[in-house]
């Protein structure tokens, strides 16, 4: 905060300007007595607004409004009217965004007004890198993310690259380049990162298909394959079993077709197996991990339940009673919805 | 009382700090009388940017609590109105600020439970609301253009409340929302953003406000759903995300909605928003420990509310 400043109020350059007080006082008298830098600054703010006055001295005041209240949208507003009026730099103003960004990840208008800087300036190569450092803070950031995921949707779609005087501003294959390797980064530091999961499926099934990805039958191949060694890694991470079935869903490939893969996550460990055999298609569960792993029962009864016949559903019964008395008994009520649901379809069958 | 207590000194307090395992009605009522007579403090001011919002939340977690004549009628759609921006057509979260959607809904809710819906024009609010939709079918949330399904909800939401539904584009409304629905069965806060038990909210209860439940995979969304719970009992707003008192609403209303509220585990969920009251200020907290506030003392009542409803 910019305490070796001097008040508004006690600055030549402001002399012009009458302050306006915050004119609503809930209980006249209880002094106030709150920052009186807070004060100062937004009496002269609310002045400005009143002037409606546009210039460079109302991008300080409005920087230290912001500084002090970082959610003070109006004053983020009457900013960004001012850059534009006064014609100011706005990768000058990114700049300092960049550091007033990483101290307040959380507030939303921090994100909105980058996002308004970046429609203008339309380099959204650099800003990449910028987020990835800012999720080195905080990995889970959910303004972040959607952040991101707006910047490629944005700049990334077929043609956004091309200005209007039709001229190409940056390289379009360049800005997903690297996306997949980001993904693989962020889930290497924390493989249960839900976010970055579902960055992952953004990018490869929610966002267009790009250059080199066309074989979608190579691509799902490959997924599969980097969810199921994501499993055995960690068998208890419920987010990257839904990725498992959130990219047979939008294949429409059943569930069953990852049985063999599913059912040693299902058991407690075989002492017996052997790990020397590499099967890339159906990577064991790690040495160490905590077995049976929840979310492969429940996918286990699913693909049971999916395949329909009456000893199928018993099983799958069977695996859901487990999950309500043993496994998962936060959710017994809806393990007992599941089996009655079941037994429901089953009788309505026959 | 708690307010003039401070340290005892003999170390030994005479006053009884009730046990958390009841609602405390009585003392969140206080606190909530309370919230408005700190104006000195830094705080409050730099809160006005939710202040209306403030009073919604607080004015309602009295309702549910039946103590809605603790707070002063006159006074609060007094305080209402002197938000309301006449440039705009909208209401802002305080007098003198500019016009938002988050803020105008909140202003509709309040006279609409005061009963005095008659103070607005609600031909210019219709218009202001309308306004803010964007191409795409989203809205922002004011003239600034941050967009997201939140406003969305808000839109639908106080529409509905001035029975002007008919006026709005539903369909363009309704593709928005289809395009923001993951592979996981929730939504997200704009079309690629992640699920979100918040956003679940707000995309599911405006698409039952549009009575366009099919757009919903019930199944799916129920069952993420009751995976936000954790084995302490509280829910969470995402996977491998901390539980917070204010998903207790979030996820329950969504599950409300879907009539799947049963596949909740109530007891330990009531156990654990109750553990987060402040036996001895009163309000309550996100989580055991903290300080409270309002936003989760209305959603832990709320909370606590629809899972005894
Ligand atoms: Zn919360």
């Amino acid at each position: 905060m910019s305490e070796t400043k001097p008040l508004y109020s006690k600055r030549p350059e402001w002399s012009d300007v009458v302050p306006v007080e915050q004119y609503e006082i809930v209980n006249p008298v209880a002094p106030i007595f709150y920052s009186e830098q807070y004060k100062d600054a937004t009496n002269y703010f609310r002045a400005i607004t009143k002037m409606g006055e546009k210039s460079p001295r109302v991008l300080e005041l409005t920087e230290s409004i912001i500084r002090q209240n970082p959610a003070h949208y109006t004053a983020w507003q009457y900013r960004y009217e001012t850059l534009c009026a006064t014609n100011a730099s706005l990768a000058d103003e990114l700049k300092l965004m960049d550091e007033i960004a990483i101290k307040h990840l959380k507030t939303y208008q921090v994100w909105h007004h980058r996002r308004l800087l970046l429609t203008t300036l339309r380099k959204p190569k650099p800003e990449l890198e910028f987020i990835k450092k800012v999720l080195h803070e905080d990995t889970k950031n959910y303004h972040t993310w959607s952040y991101r995921q707006w910047l490629l949707a944005h700049f990334g779609a077929d043609g956004a690259s091309i200005n209007k005087d039709g001229e190409e501003e940056y390289d379009l294959a360049d800005l997903w380049e690297g996306e997949l390797d980001f993904v693989d980064s962020m889930l290497n530091q924390d493989v249960r990162n839900n976010s970055a999961w579902h960055h992952r499926f953004f990018v490869v099934w929610g966002c267009g298909i790009r250059e080199g990805e066309q074989d979608r039958e190579r691509v799902f191949k490959r997924e599969l394959i980097y969810v199921k060694q994501n499993i055995s890694l960690a068998p208890n991470n419920p987010s990257a079993w839904n990725y498992l079935r959130g990219i047979l869903k939008s294949t429409k490939t059943p569930l069953s077709s990852v049985s063999t893969f599913v059912l040693p996550y299902t058991r407690p460990r075989d002492p017996t197996a052997s790990r020397d055999i590499v099967d890339l298609e159906n990577p064991p569960p790690s040495e160490g991990a905590d077995l049976p792993s929840v979310q492969a029962v429940e996918f286990l009864a699913d693909i049971l339940e999916e395949k329909g016949s009456e000893s199928d559903i018993n099983q799958a019964v069977e695996l859901w009673k487990s999950l309500a008395t043993e496994l998962d008994t936060i959710r017994r009520k809806y393990w007992e919805h599941r089996i009655r649901d079941a037994h429901l379809k089953l009788k309505a069958s026959k | 009382m708690a307010l003039t207590s401070t340290t005892s000194p003999q170390g030994s307090s005479s006053k009884e700090i009730p046990s958390t395992d009841t609602l405390l009605a009585d003392l969140h009522v206080q606190y909530i009388q309370n919230l408005g007579k700190s104006t000195s403090d830094l705080t409050y001011h730099l809160t006005a940017h939710l202040r209306l919002n403030a009073i919604y939340w607080g004015y309602t977690a009295l309702r549910i609590m039946g103590r809605g004549d603790a707070l002063d009628r006159d006074e609060m759609i007094d305080f209402v109105m002197r938000c309301w921006d006449d440039a705009e057509g909208g209401f802002a979260a305080h007098p003198g600020h500019d016009a938002h959607l988050l803020s105008t809904l909140s202003a509709i809710q309040i006279l609409i439970m005061q009963d005095a819906l008659d103070r607005i024009d609600v031909e210019r609010v219709v218009k202001f609301i309308l306004s803010l939709q964007a191409p795409s079918g989203v809205f922002m949330g004011d003239k600034w253009g941050e967009e997201d399904t939140r406003f969305l909800y808000c839109a639908v939401s106080a529409l509905s409340l001035l029975s002007s539904l008919h006026l709005l584009d539903q369909e363009r409304t309704v593709q928005y929302l289809i395009d923001c629905k993951n592979y996981d069965g929730g939504f997200g806060s704009v079309i690629g953003a992640e699920s979100h038990a918040a956003r679940v909210f707000v995309c599911v209860g405006a698409l039952a406000i549009l009575g366009r439940m099919d757009v919903v995979d019930e199944e799916t969304l129920g069952w993420w759903l009751a995976e936000r719970q954790l084995p302490n009992g509280g829910l969470n707003g995402r996977p491998e995300k901390l539980e917070d008192v204010c998903y207790s609403f979030w996820v329950l209303s969504a599950m409300a909605i879907l009539k799947k509220v049963g596949w909740i585990d109530e007891k330990k969920l009531v156990a654990f928003i109750l553990s987060a009251q402040d036996p001895e200020g009163g309000g309550i907290a996100d989580r055991p420990g903290d300080m409270p506030d309002v936003f989760h003392t209305l959603f832990g009542v709320a909370g606590e509310w629809i899972l005894c409803f």
